[in-house]
């Protein structure tokens, strides 16, 4: 059953893809019929509920998809979207094959890889909508952490990996890796991040690995550190040198670390550290916006570029709703609902649409993105926290 | 018929282990089919043993859990000796309602507002005129310090609530008097007295805080230590990743910390048994030559201060911090303040309450019912739920077991979200409710319903006029710590409703993940408001039952010749 009903997802998609290409009216009537059964349907939209500011924008979102296409997006706040994938894998395991209680999430790297190899989402679907047109492909929204998309996840924002520093407190901000630990040595107990494998912490280490180490191409394949324990070690020799001297003068005297992003900002703003870590290029202002941090607080990237990502919106495969999941997605790529995302006043996340998308009088979104490095593959990621566990954990 | 009940409450109340069970040892084994793993392996308990500070995380939880169950069990005591009858109980009663209403996640951020390296404490010194930094702090230590004080501060309300029905039960005045014609000091009496009828009766609700202690994440998470973390946070961390394959590794480790859990509780048990049956002789050594002057010594609040102190400042701490738009250590007070936080969360609020009421006073009330059932069911037929089948739902870790009943509920056609959800909220209020009255119960002299009984009246008379009059102040109570369970509950509304039942709980947990000051803050306060209705509610109609009882007794020996000279109505 699951098959025949993989098999009829692919034929539909194959069906859809070269109509795509070869006229647009064809698409439109294809989409005009999606936007009609879409109609009156409630879409269950699991994401992360931190921010308040992202839920006062969902809140929007659902008001306008209701207005135009009568689609009612319901904001299911998770704390860790983790659990709606254990949701999904208990609906797999009692053979639940459609009527699921998830339409829509917002995942990336490890949960979209998960998620992919246990065969739990529908699509491909990315091309079926109109707005997939606007999309930068510029960025790498084919690829989620070196894992292909196959149009399985539409792209909805940006993630870089920055730091924040006050101006006031810190007037040359280190540029590269060696500078950070050069600061820590002049400042000890200024500089810390937050603990793997906490998602910052362990980017942290990624961006670190990429500098460091004089073989970057290796960390764009597989590596297992069970068979091939040598490379592992030799690849990453550097960085673990470099963590050694790092804790010796971190915050804490590195017997500690922060519990995540959050933490260093809230220890930057009490002038316990000189550098916060975030994922949102626009964090400072969103956050001097918000009274969490002083108004000297800045972004900025280290020279060699920041380590990006982009986060995705996917469709599970037992979706109720899935015309209104596809109508939801395609609104939420619309350069209307982008554009009210980029807005640090709103919630600050980089839009993925290209400029050709932005009308005039929204040209630019208030920021450009920094040089970006593309995401490692994600076995690195956990051998670099298993390994970082096996020395600093104890 | 109340063997049909009894039954009936196995059901609801048991059946939900066997998938919770098989969904946490099936995996362990690395059987899920879903993903492909259908040849059963022990590959999953060697990559466990591998991990690297496993024991010392072993280790954390073993001192957090017994270390602050241990704590908590003597302050209590000392709590009780000093105040129990005095002037000052009353008071101490009417503050129990407060610290207990606030939640334990709450407590946490409010602990972590006063002792953090950059918290109010730190603040107060810094302002005084000291450099505080690097200073050690208690919170996130790796001594778990923190965590082991804050959660035997936080259960210590806890257990003077279930001593109350307990000492009202076993009569301490006249067994001190006694005690005291005999020679006794009043601490003695109470060690050798008091003590050896109170330790068994206050059993299970000292095992619900071990379960508690060992099992719970959000609270470690907050003032744990981080290197290693604690065993429970390890398990969440693990069921949490988002490599699906990797599962067995977080079942096996869920196993592992119930083990862990199950030894606590035996340990605790074995405690017990040395200390009152096995090495009893400083019971029965007699009264020695009373050292302290005895009842006058009774110093006032010096012994419960820390108590009230710390949970007013964690109040005080998370309604500045709820109102604070600036406020940056080391300031002692914010220094721009808006209201802005709470006016995001203020529009949905009603929906919120009034999803967590309705959920918490019908499965409480149910739970209520059948715990009630068990009870009598014990003391019919002499065979009650062995206390390991009661403490389950509380030492497992929840996120295992609901994964296998979130399977179970699948293969029920239709979505029913919301029975599922209330379902869920009995399961693991039930234990609560059945804890609290398990002790009132033990205690119940059963001599006055075979005096009932030969008066006339039937077994529901008796019950309905005997024996509910006398144990309404523990029902009451039970009720609300009933209730405050299921206020409390994340994970099974969450899991088992697909998070389309939103109560101030899913609501508040998933905006603290954001780890917002002011956010956390707004919504600890909001969390506690509920349960400190309820349980204000209850210590009150707990108090107005005892004197009604009282006044009805006082009214009846005004006729005590009518009662004896009356013709009992034979029925």
């Amino acid at each position: 059953m699951k098959k025949l009903f993989c098999a009829w997802l692919l034929a539909l998609a194959a069906s859809f893809t070269p109509a795509l290409a070869a006229s647009d009216n064809k698409v439109s009537a294809q989409w005009q019929e999606t936007v009609n059964k879409a109609r009156g349907q409630t879409v269950y939209f699991n994401a992360w509920g931190g921010s308040q500011e992202i839920n006062a924008y969902l809140r929007w979102a659902n008001k306008q998809l209701q207005a135009e296409y009568g689609v009612t997006l319901k904001h299911i706040k998770v704390a860790d979207i983790a659990e709606t994938t254990q949701r999904l894998l208990a609906e797999k395991t009692a053979g639940k094959e459609t009527g699921g209680s998830v339409d829509l999430l917002w995942i990336n790297g490890e949960n979209f890889r998960s998620l992919k190899q246990a065969d739990l989402l529908y699509g491909p679907f990315t091309e079926l909508l109109p707005n997939w047109q606007w999309v930068d492909k510029s960025l790498s929204v084919y690829e989620d952490f070196t894992e292909p998309t196959e149009g399985l996840e539409a792209p909805w924002g940006v993630g870089q990996l920055v730091f924040i520093y006050d101006k006031q407190r810190l007037s040359n901000p280190p540029q590269n890796f060696a500078q950070l630990l050069y600061l820590a040595e002049s400042f000890p107990g200024k500089v810390s991040y937050p603990q793997p494998p906490e998602f910052h912490g362990s980017s942290f280490l990624k961006a670190a690995l990429l500098e460091l180490t004089d073989n970057q191409q290796v960390l764009y394949q597989a590596i297992n550190p069970n068979t091939e324990p040598d490379k592992f070690a030799q690849v990453t020799a550097p960085l673990w040198d470099y963590l050694d001297k790092l804790h010796a003068v971190a915050w804490q005297q590195g017997k500690r670390f922060p519990s995540g992003s959050s933490e260093t900002v809230q220890l930057l703003d009490d002038r316990q550290l000189l550098l916060a870590i975030t994922f949102n290029p626009n964090a400072a202002n969103a956050a001097i916006e918000h009274g969490k941090l002083v108004e000297t607080a800045q972004t900025y990237a280290f020279a060699q570029g920041a380590l990006s990502n982009i986060h995705f919106l996917a469709i599970p495969w037992n979706a109720s709703a899935k015309e209104g999941a596809l109508v939801a997605v395609n609104f939420l790529l619309s350069p209307k609902a982008q554009q009210r995302k980029a807005d640090a006043r709103i919630w600050g996340d980089p839009s993925v649409l290209n400029l050709k998308a932005a009308t005039k009088k929204d040209a630019a979104q208030g920021f450009a993105l920094y040089k970006s490095i593309a995401e490692p593959h994600p076995s690195w990621q956990t051998a670099l926290e298993l390994e970082w566990q096996k020395r600093y954990a104890n | 018929m109340i063997r049909a009940l009894y039954f009936i409450t196995l059901f609801i109340c048991a059946l939900p282990f066997i998938p919770g069970l098989l969904g946490l040892i099936l995996p362990a084994f690395s059987w899920l089919p879903s993903l492909g793993m259908l040849t059963p392996n022990v590959n999953a308990f060697t990559l466990l043993a591998s991990w690297p500070g496993l024991s010392h995380s072993v280790l954390l939880t073993l001192l957090t859990g017994l270390g602050s169950t241990v704590l908590a069990v003597l302050f209590c005591f000392l709590l009780l000796r000093q105040y129990w009858n005095s002037p000052y109980w009353q008071r101490i009663e009417l503050s129990l309602s407060p610290m207990l209403a606030i939640p334990h996640i709450a407590f946490a951020i409010g602990f972590a507002f006063t002792f953090s390296s950059t918290g109010w404490f730190f603040r107060t010194l810094e302002a005084l005129g000291f450099n505080t930094e690097g200073w050690f702090s208690i919170i996130r230590d790796q001594y778990a310090v923190g965590l082991l004080l804050a959660l035997a501060i936080k259960e210590t309300p806890f257990l003077l609530l279930m001593s109350i029905a307990v000492l009202q039960q076993i009569k301490v005045t006249q067994l001190l008097s006694v005690a005291s014609a005999l020679g006794y000091s009043h601490k003695q009496a109470w060690l050798k007295v008091i003590l050896p009828q109170w330790l068994p009766a206050m059993r299970l609700p000292i095992f619900a805080v071990a379960a508690y202690g060992c099992s719970v994440v959000d609270v470690a998470l907050i003032l744990g230590p981080s290197r290693p973390v604690t065993l429970s946070v390890l398990v969440w961390q693990w069921f949490n990743d988002p490599d699906l394959s990797l599962l067995p590794r977080a079942a096996v480790s869920a196993l592992l910390l119930l083990s862990i859990s199950l030894l606590i509780l035996a340990l605790i048990r074995a405690l017990e048994w040395y200390l009152l049956q096995y090495c009893r002789q400083w019971q029965v050594a007699g009264a020695h030559a009373a050292q302290s002057q005895g009842i006058g010594s009774r110093r006032h609040y010096l012994l419960y201060t820390p108590f009230v102190g710390v949970s007013v400042m964690a109040v005080v701490l998370l309604l500045l911090w709820s109102f604070a738009q600036r406020w940056r250590f080391p300031d002692l007070l914010p220094t721009s303040y808006s209201l802005r936080f709470w006016q995001q969360e203020s529009l949905s609020l009603l929906k919120l309450s009034a999803n967590s009421i309705s959920l918490a006073l019908l499965s409480s009330f149910c739970a209520l019912i059948l715990a009630i059932v068990c009870l009598e069911y014990r003391q019919k037929y002499q065979r009650g739920l062995p206390a390991w089948l009661i403490a389950l739902p509380m030492i497992l870790p929840q996120l295992s077991l609901l994964f296998g009943m979130q399977i179970s509920t699948y293969f029920i056609p239709g979505n029913w979200y919301w029975l599922w959800v209330a379902w869920s909220h009995l399961f693991f209020v039930f234990p609560y409710l059945y804890l609290a009255l398990d002790g009132p119960w033990r205690n119940y002299d059963i001599r006055l319903d075979q005096c009932a009984r030969s008066l006339g009246f039937n077994g529901w008379q008796t019950w309905w006029r005997v024996k509910r009059p006398l144990l309404l102040p523990a029902i009451c109570l039970a009720l609300a710590v009933g209730i405050s369970t299921s206020l409390a509950q994340y994970l099974p509304t969450q899991m088992l409703g697909a998070g389309r039942i939103s109560t101030i709980t899913t609501e508040a947990v998933a905006l603290a993940s954001g780890q917002d000051r002011r956010v956390s803050a707004v919504y600890g306060l909001l969390q506690g408001m509920l349960p400190f209705i309820f349980f204000t509610l209850a210590i009150a109609a707990s108090r107005y039952s005892l004197r009604a009882n009282r006044s009805h007794q006082q009214k009846r020996r005004a006729n005590a010749d009518d009662i004896i000279a009356a013709k009992p109505h034979y029925r």
